[in-house]
């Protein structure tokens, strides 16, 4: 049977549409559920995925009211019990606000803050990133190679990891650190946004809960490519190539396929 | 609060009503009859502008116009556009005002029933030296994101033109594209049979803010005003309006569920009043409505405010009463407006009635009675107008030179209208929804591709420059007709239609108004030559302040382009080291207003278009996409033919690295007016240059042969061999830190 994936729609979230396109054309089944529906709803889901905007309008942080939302409780509860959890952009935010990343504290007061980037202004810039840890490490991605580089755009104004240095220390050596920043080649690169060890995305203990600040939806088909890109220049006059899923699309690939091996596991 | 209107209009008003106004229906009239609503001083001028055309869906009469994008899967596809000013709020609360700019234009695509899928943002600043001009330019910047970040619609393109003439009096533009299909418009009117409809007013809670907005934007600025005025500019709330574009979008699908015709329209100026006046007057019928029952933040605010108040994120509906339950539901419930902002809501606040009349009530009284067609027929006047001939002198020669290319190359990457906007569009969010094919900077448009697993895309672009309207406001406004659709062809994108925000100043000064009425000859004549409508648009007057600075003649024009095949289209980026390149277009002669001329104090007239020239090089280029034969194309304009070439280069700086090797050729740069000239064609890295040449000989267009790419990261022309890194380090370096404090003034 298919994963049910529950795409959650907090008020001011923005970015619902494209990421449920883009879990749809991994073959996962991806629903768009509303705040509205309260957590209730969201118990029959099999993972969960928060996408990107300014949900409850960054108010106090960015994510931090939706973090304390009745609607995180299912969610929480959820990551908890070994589902698998992605948060992208403002979902990655409110999954450390919520504590459930990195994961070192207790819930619900978050050990690190994705701070306003250097510069202290919203930023929209394409980048890569790759994996920082073993692939076994994450089994949320379990699908993903160890040298895959995912395309992805920065599209926010905090995402600047900060923690005290014994704490990004211990994020690095516990393997908290999933993602980093890097170039095309995979290379490690200093973050655009300024975050600390150039931190693109955390996991925790378990390898169930995933935060990642840029987004791969965003550069998930081949048209979407930037300039440079050897998918787009291969598709250039093809219509078919250019409307397929590439780049970004490994990130929720490998999510699928974690989720079907965690499926098989059961 | 004071009205705008005249002695002569108020005389008008009492005489038609038989008594004196009510203080509602006074602030009523005075909105309605603003500049700003009735197009009082402009309106018979903007019937000159051809609006017909086998790609209008709906023409300029609405809230925005609908061009045909094409089909997919047995549905036609419209693209609808919106373009607007919000100059004079701007000015004065800058960051509140270009937000507001940016809601508002939201607003009037979305109630024709679409997805809001693309904005650009034309923006004129003052000098950014001068430290309130630069403040305002920030702020301008930060209330664009802010407000077009938060709802989630891509950022796609604009300008940014510096110049003294806005130093008091800054333009923001703004321009919003939708996507509808045909059979889902909904229209801005009263639909058919409607007696006995629900008029349902949606959003925040009506409040203190934006009271007499539309008169104030219709009013010279000075700075005792400004201050006095900073009541009349509404207040944003984004996040608000993302749930509401989103229950509008579930609304939107509950009604094509039940085959429901409605009215759906954008509270502008003139508040709820103006709104559902419009609405039913449009749809020929009248209204009874309670003011008592709109939504308020505060107890006891007086009718005329709730009447006539320009609070934000507002939108009203005209349905069946069968319906009304659901759109309540939808609203209220399953998007919780009341939950998430403090009384926003959706509520029945009147009823469509027969005749003409517009009855408004106040806990029973009645505070507004008139007719609606003499409400919003609106007052026109023929203001006398005085046109100015252009200089059209040809230049003192020999002209004055830069020392050597080199030289020139450096000085025109560096000039406040050429160099890097990175600063500035990166805080704009280009790529949310994801359906970005072409971000904003990488080509003269950009690119969406917005119906998931179609083929089409659509290409967004704008133009104007306030170099040429201050020389020649008709020849500036074609220069812009022009420019716009080679922005969008540049992509290899069909021109599908045009949108004109006239920015001016007091049209009851003959100059003044002489300028924009040359200004829509320009339009409309380049608009017929290029067989590219106009389906919106949008008028500005009283840019200028008590102190007389009135802002350059500013006709910006934005073009929507339509691309078949996504697989077919191309950034401005080099593709790959050794492919030909051509210039395609005539190198100009006349360098007036180009940024060459502005550099060394040049004064000539403005290039002249050859419109048969013009259509031929896009059939060209289009042709070319088509058959695969471009790999990257770009639009020369400011700065020049160099300048465009360098800006192709540094679009590979981060992966590619192509550089340029152009052969001896009338560019070359020794030859001036021909490298400088703007406004002049297309540069071309062909796929296969052979192809291409024979291509452009069986169309009878002649090209010139530039050059070539290469693998080094050079710029070599003549004698010149420059680094492109160093060359983009002179281009990035004016505007990379727009955000830091102005310079002191004296500063070396």
């Amino acid at each position: 049977m298919t994963a049910r994936v529950a795409v959650v729609v907090f008020p001011g979230t923005n970015s619902e549409d494209e990421t449920q396109r883009a879990l749809a054309a991994t073959g996962v089944e991806a629903e768009i559920v509303h705040w509205s529906r309260g957590s209730a709803a969201l118990r029959a889901f099999d993972a969960f995925v928060l996408p990107g905007g300014f949900a409850y309008e960054d108010r106090v942080r960015a994510g931090a009211v939706a973090a304390h939302d009745e609607v995180m409780d299912a969610v929480i509860d959820a990551a908890q019990a070994g589902k698998f959890v992605i948060g992208i952009c403002n979902g990655a935010q409110m999954l450390l606000e919520a504590g459930l990343v990195p994961g070192t504290g207790p819930l619900r007061r978050p050990t690190a803050a994705f701070a306003p980037n250097a510069g202290g202004k919203f930023l929209c810039v394409h980048t890569h990133v790759r994996l920082a840890v073993a692939p076994e490490r994450v089994p949320v991605l379990a699908g993903l190679a160890a040298d895959a580089v995912v395309p992805a755009w920065i599209s926010h104004g905090e995402g600047r990891l900060a923690a005290p240095e014994a704490e990004l220390d211990l994020l690095e050596r516990d393997g908290h650190v999933a993602f980093v920043y890097c170039n095309a080649r995979g290379e490690r690169i200093v973050a655009p946004n300024g975050s600390a060890r150039g931190v693109a995305g955390l996991t925790n203990r378990d390898g169930n809960v995933l935060a990642i600040m840029p987004h791969p939806e965003r550069d998930a088909w081949t048209f979407m490519h930037r300039d440079g890109d050897p998918d787009k220049a291969a598709a250039r006059g093809n219509t078919r190539a250019m409307l397929a899923p590439s780049g970004g699309i490994r990130f929720f690939q490998a999510f699928a396929a974690g989720l079907t091996g965690a499926n098989v596991a059961r | 609060m004071s009205v705008a209107l005249s002695a002569d209009e108020l005389r008008t008003i009492a005489e038609h009503l038989g008594r004196q106004p009510t203080e509602t229906e006074l602030y009523a009239f005075d909105a309605q009859w603003s500049e700003h609503c009735s197009y009082k001083s402009s309106r018979h001028f903007l019937r000159r502008l051809p609006t017909d055309g086998p790609t209008v869906m709906q023409g300029p009469a609405e809230d925005a116009g609908i061009l045909h994008l094409g089909t997919w899967k047995g549905d036609r596809y419209g693209v609808v556009i919106a373009h607007e000013s919000h100059n004079h709020p701007s000015q004065v609360v800058p960051y509140e005002g270009a937000a507001t700019g940016v809601g508002g234009i939201v607003r009037d695509v979305l109630c024709m029933g679409a997805e809001v899928i693309g904005l650009a943002d034309p923006l004129r600043f003052g000098r950014l030296e001068d430290p309130h001009c630069r403040y305002v330019a920030q702020s301008v910047v930060d209330g664009i994101a802010a407000y077009g970040n938060a709802i989630g619609v891509p950022n796609l393109g604009g300008d940014v033109y510096v110049d003294e003439s806005f130093d008091d009096n800054v333009l923001v533009n703004v321009v919003a594209l939708g996507l509808v299909k045909e059979q889902d418009i909904i229209h801005s009117h009263a639909p058919k049979n409607a007696i006995g409809y629900d008029i349902v007013l949606v959003g925040k809670a009506t409040d203190r803010s934006g009271f007499g907005g539309a008169s104030f934007s219709s009013l010279t600025l000075d700075d005792a005003d400004a201050e006095a005025n900073k009541g009349a500019v509404q207040v944003p709330d984004p996040f608000l309006k993302n749930v509401i574009m989103r229950a509008s979008y579930q609304v939107f699908a509950e009604l094509r569920k039940l085959g429901i015709e409605a009215g759906y329209k954008d509270l502008g100026a003139g508040g709820f009043v103006g709104c559902s006046a419009e609405l039913c007057a449009a749809g020929g019928v009248g209204a009874e409505v309670e003011l008592d029952r709109v939504p308020t933040s505060q107890a006891d605010l007086p009718p005329a405010v709730i009447a006539i108040g320009e609070t934000q994120e507002r939108l009203c509906w005209i349905v069946p009463p069968s319906f009304t339950p659901l759109l309540l539901a939808i609203y209220n419930e399953q998007f919780s407006l009341p939950r998430i902002s403090r009384s926003a809501a959706a509520a029945i606040v009147g009823k469509v009635v027969e005749g003409s009349r517009y009855v408004a009530r106040h806990h029973g009284e009645i505070v507004m009675d008139v007719d609606l067609n003499f409400l919003t027929g609106g007052v026109r006047y023929n203001r006398p107008y005085s046109i100015a001939l252009p200089n059209a002198a040809r230049p003192a020669a020999p002209l004055p030179r830069f020392p050597n290319a080199g030289v020139a190359l450096d000085a025109l990457l560096a000039h406040r209208d050429v160099a890097s906007r990175q600063a500035i569009f990166q805080r704009y969010d280009g790529v949310v929804r994801g359906t970005t094919a072409i971000p904003r900077g990488a080509a003269d448009a950009g690119v969406i591709c917005p119906i998931p697993g179609a083929p089409l895309g659509v290409a967004l672009a704008v133009a104007g420059n306030p170099r040429y309207g201050k020389l020649d406001p008709q020849a500036a406004a074609e220069h812009a007709v022009v420019e716009a659709v080679r922005n969008v062809v540049a992509v290899g994108a069909r021109p599908l239609g045009l949108t004109d925000c006239l920015n001016f100043g007091d049209p009851t000064v003959p100059e003044h108004l002489g300028a924009m009425v040359a200004a829509v000859d320009g339009l409309a004549y380049a608009a017929r030559r290029l067989e590219t409508p106009y389906v919106s648009g949008n008028v500005s007057l009283y840019n200028q302040s008590k102190s007389g600075r009135t802002v350059a003649p500013s006709p910006i024009v934005a073009c929507v382009g339509g691309i078949d095949d996504i697989a077919r289209t191309a950034s401005m980026a080099f593709k790959r080291p050794n492919s030909v390149l051509y210039f395609v277009g005539q190198p100009e002669e006349r360098v007036g207003g180009s940024v060459y001329a502005d550099l060394l104090g040049i004064t000539d007239a403005l290039p002249a278009i050859d419109y048969d020239r013009v259509a031929r090089e896009i059939e060209l280029v289009l042709t070319a996409f088509e058959r695969d034969l471009i790999l990257a194309a770009h639009d020369v304009s400011d700065g020049g033919a160099l300048v465009a070439l360098a800006k192709m280069a540094f679009a590979t700086r981060d992966d590619a690295r192509i550089g340029i090797r152009l052969e001896p050729s009338p560019l070359d740069g020794r030859a001036g007016t021909a490298a400088f000239g703007e406004a002049c064609g297309f540069l071309i890295e062909a796929a296969d240059g052979a192809a291409f040449l024979t291509l452009a000989l069986s169309l009878g267009i002649d090209v010139l042969r530039l050059g070539e790419t290469t693998a080094a990261y050079d710029f070599t022309f003549g004698d010149v061999e420059r680094p492109l890194d160093a060359l983009y380090e002179t281009w990035s370096a004016p505007l990379r830190d727009f955000y830091a404090p102005a310079p002191v003034a004296g500063a070396a």
